[in-house]
């Protein structure tokens, strides 16, 4: 063997080809306008929601400061008119963003970490643990999950932490069953073989193979949860699971409801927070279709 | 030769047929699984509503209101609450096999009894609400992806997807207001129609308008959305190429071998999802106050009247568990792909 | 007179010529084989005699079918001409045959197409008389498609393409997938009914050998373009073309001793270093594995020693595949023992792990072999980063890819695998093998998924690997020729036992068992002009 020539070239530890990687698939996401655009509306909701403090006056959303008449229709001072104690819509809108999507992302982050363990380590481990585990996965995925919800808040009693607790104890068996299809056709290729002949154990075959092959799934499913949580949170919440007093775009809806708006005919009560949920639930419904047709080409046409 | 031909292939390729064994098997396997579901399901119910309840049991039922001594001993007594935890579950248990589920706190009637009252209308509802969301998803869902990229498709899509972005009792709450009147805002018939069945039925058929539209309205889009995937995966199938080049024409080819391998899978899904329908009826009868199953959860759950709640969740999960081992048999008959794995 | 005319036909993919220029001429009655390797456009122009194409596909150039353009048919002529003029066998038969139909329907379904008045008594029957011809019993017609072995699906396939009386049948790859025993009985059955029938056969494959002992004539196709036709005999025994020769060589004669210990190879033939031969490394005693009811491996014994070459041959079903993994300690024995240097092959976590570092396993398909989110550099280095190798990582990975004559290392050290070919990808698999401190290979069917042209260069590899490092090989694999070209001694396998072992001289020349016997007959013989029967006398 002749000794090897100095390289100036190093290979490259993963970080750069991972860079690159990244960079292609940012690329070929701009090129889905709908997800592009999306994106851009998520972007500014949340930026939104993360600023309400500073750019509006925290003492518009107290019902004891109220300055507005009952249910006035929009005008020159409310843009969206006022609720049922005096207080803009808009106002309540843009602080109802903050718990509605709070809430969103917490349920969704712990649906997804419950669903990617559970599918991971049943996909990867056979045996009857496993079975047992994915017979009880898909006791859950069955079951209605609102009607669990429900049981649920009812015992532990209304509130926030509740919800998200609801929503992420009961929605969890969809990702992991669909983390679990992904390990198990991860773990069908060859080169997994390849690995464990190489010497390569448990912790090494998920951590190095598995779980990089797993991920890109992981996050265009939790971009589509989010929207679906979102949902979840408003309906919860007008069904009074909530808390009474935090603002959310379901607790909005509940008190529009609640107070004869729908009768009334205070459609610029009714509307605002139900559009605000559609919206954001399309943008982030948009990004993961478009998230999904970067990572799986055959989609691209859908 | 002859012989030499159907003997060196391997032997587990020789097995003729799926064979009767197998289908008794696997009826057996999903009807057990059904029944541990069950099983589970009542489990969880008890857990729920007597394990993990917090405080004074006599409290929770009567929600603080004031109540005598004798009167909370007998309340005990009656919800089994004197007993340690094991014989309330046997008394559970015992009371389920004869369809006993307590008394309802805010109706004071049988909870067995208030549910069979308000099956009925639920199951109209439901019914009917499924089986147009089922038609109109399906034939939408087969229609965009033959066109996919069209303008139709690009419209259908984007309906479908913002229809599903939105609450259901949202959707509800804004029809209502939209149509001002048109329709009933609530119930099942006007107490003052006449008693005959014509007379009943259009009222019905007139108050059910709003929740139908509303519940197909979130549920087809779903359907729709699936369908279009799981065709648009299948027009890639390399046997489509064959009965192109049988000298199928294309429409045929989709008619005979796209959509009927994309129909079946579609199907399960929709019968898997069934829990999304049950949601949608909770809300869209709270909206509509259509007198159901649904509307008696979210009754029960404003209470809280934990006995009938208890029942409502008994109910609609067994009848989703049922619902599922149904179309896990009917499409083991009707898909043979089913029958390979 | 001439049923297929193509001239100067051109297929463009956006960014790819894939048919570049070709002219051919099949008669009516007449079986023309086109050879070539993956990528070479044959498929493609097969696809475009019924227009079959992607719409992405552009074609220029004259398609005469019966003297009649394809290309400028109305549709409604073009969907008389499809199956009942002329009709396909689809590679893969899996895939081509829809699953939720019998498969009964799937050969009616183009006699209802093409004659609609055919009364439905008669369709079925028909459809009994084409099952018969293809050798399969009637009442196979109620099975659907995953109830079948692959035989008997290609059997379908072909009963399928004569449904109407086609003048042309054109077959892409009608036997790839199959077993060699299985391949040769498909091939008897589809060239004899051709004959019978007098239809024309186009055949499409990559194995000339395949072409050769079916086809009167052939042509051989690279990069799009047609670079040899002519008869079949001439063209495989007196080749022309020097690309021609190199796939004429890829499968030697076995017997002939030009090819033994001397793979084809491009480069400086490899030496054969049986001189490396030492000390018993691997021995195998009465091995049993079993799978629930069947025994995979039902008592075998087998050693391998120091720097020998052994090669295990059976078809698939045989448990050659279970007893690699065994070796290797991917699945444990039911009973027996494999030894490896004197001592049982370990069972705990820690000494698999460094049973492993000796032991590799080298796989049938590179391509999935590797993670393709994996550069090179970090494929080979896996095996050092589990094992904790002491040393500079990058010196140590640049080594193994030269070991494994990947020269220059630094020019593929950043390369994904689908950046590389077939051979380069295998050479990266044997190349994280060699970073260990390797005595063992195990290669299940190292080249079977590999272009011909590469497959010599794979195998030589291995010799000069056994002559330089000592390594021992055992090859798993179906293919008699290969064995042939390297191995010292050879294992016949056949429903979990082996029925044969032995020198591979005495054993593939002079074979003592039937089961040897009938697989040496089903290789296909170029120079023989026809299929050697295989014997019926296999067992059960």
């Amino acid at each position: 063997m002749t000794a090897p020539e100095p390289v100036e070239r190093t290979p490259g530890p993963a970080w750069a080809r991972r860079r690159a990687a990244a960079r292609r698939a940012w690329g070929e996401f701009t090129r889905h306008r709908a997800g592009v655009l999306g994106l851009g509306v998520l972007v500014l909701v949340i930026a939104l929601a993360a600023l309400a403090p500073l750019i509006t006056d925290a003492d518009g959303v107290d019902v004891t400061r109220a300055t507005g008449g009952r249910l006035e229709p929009p005008g020159g001072r409310y843009w969206l008119g006022t609720d049922e104690s005096g207080r803009s819509v808009l106002l309540l809108v843009l602080w109802g963003a903050r718990i509605s999507l709070l809430v969103g992302l917490s349920a969704t982050l712990l649906s997804i970490a419950i669903g990617t363990v559970v599918g991971i380590l049943t996909g990867h481990f056979g045996g009857w643990g496993s079975a047992l585990l994915m017979r009880l996965t898909d006791f859950f995925l069955v079951l209605p999950s609102l009607v669990l919800a429900i049981a649920l808040s009812t015992v532990i009693g209304p509130g926030v932490g509740t919800i998200v607790l609801a929503i992420g104890v009961t929605s969890w068996p969809s990702a992991a069953r669909l983390v679990r299809a992904q390990t198990l056709g991860v773990e069908a290729r060859p080169y997994i073989e390849r690995s464990r002949a190489l010497g390569g154990g448990h912790l090494h075959v998920i951590g190095k193979h598995v779980l990089p092959g797993v991920l890109p799934l992981v996050l265009v499913n939790t971009t589509l949860a989010v929207g679906t949580a979102i949902v979840a949170e408003s309906t919860l919440a007008f069904l009074g699971l909530g808390d009474p007093v935090a603002i959310s775009w379901g607790s909005m809806l509940r008190s529009a409801s609640n107070s004869g708006a729908v009768t009334a005919g205070a459609w610029w009560y009714l509307v605002p927070p139900g559009l605000a949920i559609a919206v954001v639930v399309l943008a982030f419904t948009l990004c993961g279709r478009a998230m999904e047709s970067v990572l799986n080409p055959r989609l691209r046409e859908r | 030769m002859t012989d030499a031909l159907t003997t060196v292939e391997p032997p587990a390729a020789a097995t003729p047929r799926g064979g009767g064994g197998g289908t008794l098997r696997y009826v057996l396997s999903k009807v057990g699984a059904a029944l541990i579901s069950l099983g589970l399901i009542v489990v969880l119910g008890f857990v729920l509503f007597r394990v993990l309840l917090p405080g004074d049991p006599v409290r929770t039922l009567t929600r603080g209101a004031p109540v005598t001594p004798e009167g909370a001993a007998a309340l005990e007594r009656e919800y089994g609450f004197d007993l340690p935890l094991w014989g309330q579950f046997t008394r559970y248990l015992g009371n389920l096999a004869h369809g006993d589920l307590d008394r309802s706190l805010v109706f004071k009637v049988p909870v067995a009894q208030k549910i069979g009252e308000r099956l009925g209308p639920t199951l109209l509802l439901v019914g009917v609400g499924t089986l147009i969301a089922v038609v109109l998803g399906l034939w939408l869902g087969t229609r965009t992806a033959w066109r996919r990229g069209s303008r139709f498709d690009r419209t259908a899509t984007g309906i479908a997807l913002a229809l599903w972005s939105a609450p259901t009792f949202w959707l509800g709450l804004v029809l209502l207001t939209a149509t001002g009147g048109l329709f009933p805002s609530g119930g099942i018939t006007y107490p003052d129609t006449p008693p005959d069945f014509l007379s009943q039925a259009l009222d019905t058929a007139h108050h059910m308008v709003l929740p139908t539209i509303t519940l197909v309205a979130v549920v087809y889009a779903q359907y729709q959305l699936v369908m279009r995937s799981s065709l648009v995966e299948e027009m890639h199938a390399e046997h489509l190429l064959t009965a192109r080049a049988k000298g199928l024409r294309d429409d045929e080819v989709r008619r005979r071998h796209a959509v009927p391998n994309a129909l079946l899978p579609t199907v399960t899904l929709v019968f898997l999802h069934l829990g999304l329908v049950v949601s949608g009826a909770i809300t869209v009868e709270t909206v509509f106050s259509w007198p159901g199953l649904g509307l008696l959860t979210f009754e029960a759950l404003r209470f809280p009247d934990y006995p009938l709640l208890q029942g409502t969740f008994l109910v609609l999960a067994a009848a989703v568990v049922v619902m599922n081992l149904v179309a896990d048999l009917l499409l083991r008959v009707l898909d043979p792909r089913v029958r390979a794995s | 007179m001439t049923l297929l005319q193509l001239r100067d036909l051109h297929v463009r993919y956006p960014g790819e010529h894939a048919v570049a220029g070709v002219d051919l001429a099949l008669a009516a009655g007449e079986t023309l084989g086109l050879a070539g390797e993956s990528g070479c456009g044959k498929s493609t122009l097969a696809m475009s005699v019924l227009r079959l194409l992607p719409p992405t596909a552009e074609v220029d150039g004259e398609i005469l079918f019966d003297g009649e353009d394809v290309s400028t048919m109305s549709w409604g002529r073009l969907r008389a001409v499809r199956w009942a003029g002329a009709s396909v066998v689809f590679q893969g038969a899996m895939h081509a045959l829809n699953p939720v139909h019998r498969i009964g329907e799937q050969i009616a379904e183009p006699i209802r197409v093409h004659s609609p008045k055919t009364p439905p008594a008669r369709v079925r029957e028909r459809v009994a008389e084409l099952l018969a011809q293809v050798e399969l019993p009637a009442d196979r017609a109620g099975a659907y498609p995953h109830q079948l072995s692959g035989g008997q699906k290609q059997r379908v396939m072909i009963a399928m393409a004569l449904a109407c009386d086609p003048k042309l049948v054109i077959a892409d790859e009608p036997t790839t997938a199959l077993d060699v025993v299985v391949q040769a009985q498909v091939l008897d059955v589809l060239t004899r009914l051709v004959t019978d029938h007098g239809i024309g056969l186009l055949l499409i494959s990559h194995d000339l050998a395949v072409l050769g002992a079916t086809c009167g004539r052939l042509a051989v196709m690279r990069r799009g373009r047609v670079v040899e036709e002519g008869p079949a005999h001439r063209v495989i025994t007196a080749p022309t073309h020097p690309y021609t020769r190199t796939l004429a060589a890829a499968f030697p004669t076995i017997g002939d001793p030009a090819s033994r210990y001397n793979p084809a190879t491009a480069g400086e033939p490899p030496v054969a270093g049986t001189e490396a031969v030492g000390e018993e490394l691997l021995t195998i005693r009465d091995l049993r594995v079993t799978f629930g009811a069947t025994a995979a491996v039902a008592g075998v014994d087998l050693s391998v020693r120091a720097g020998e070459i052994v090669a295990l041959v059976g078809q698939s079903g045989s448990g050659k595949t279970t007893l690699a993994r065994t070796v290797l300690g991917l699945r444990k024995p039911d009973s027996g023992q494999v030894l490896f240097d004197g001592k049982p092959v370990p069972t705990s976590t820690k000494g698999l792990k460094a049973h492993r570092k000796q032991v590799q396993l080298v796989l049938q398909d590179p391509t999935s072999a590797l993670n393709p989110r994996h550069t090179v550099h970090e494929a080979v280095a896996e095996g050092l980063r589990i094992h904790g190798v002491r040393g500079d990582e990058a010196d140590l990975v640049r080594a193994a890819l030269t070991d494994a004559e990947l020269r220059p290392a630094e020019k593929y050290l950043g390369s994904l695998p689908h950046e590389l070919s077939g051979g380069q990808r295998q050479r990266v698999v044997i190349a994280g093998a060699l970073a260990l401190s390797l005595r063992l290979l195990v290669a299940d069917e190292p080249v079977a998924s590999l272009d011909a042209s590469v497959r010599g260069e794979v195998l030589a590899l291995l010799l000069r690997l056994r002559a330089r490092l000592g390594l021992a090989t055992l090859v798993i694999t179906h293919d008699l020729g290969l064995a042939w070209n390297i191995a010292d001694r050879v294992a016949v396998m056949h429903r979990g036992v082996i029925v044969e072992h032995g020198p591979v001289e005495d054993v593939l020349l002079r074979p003592h068992h039937d089961y040897t016997r009938s697989l040496l007959a089903a290789v296909p013989r170029p120079d023989a002009g026809r299929t050697a029967e295989p014997r019926a006398d296999q067992g059960v």
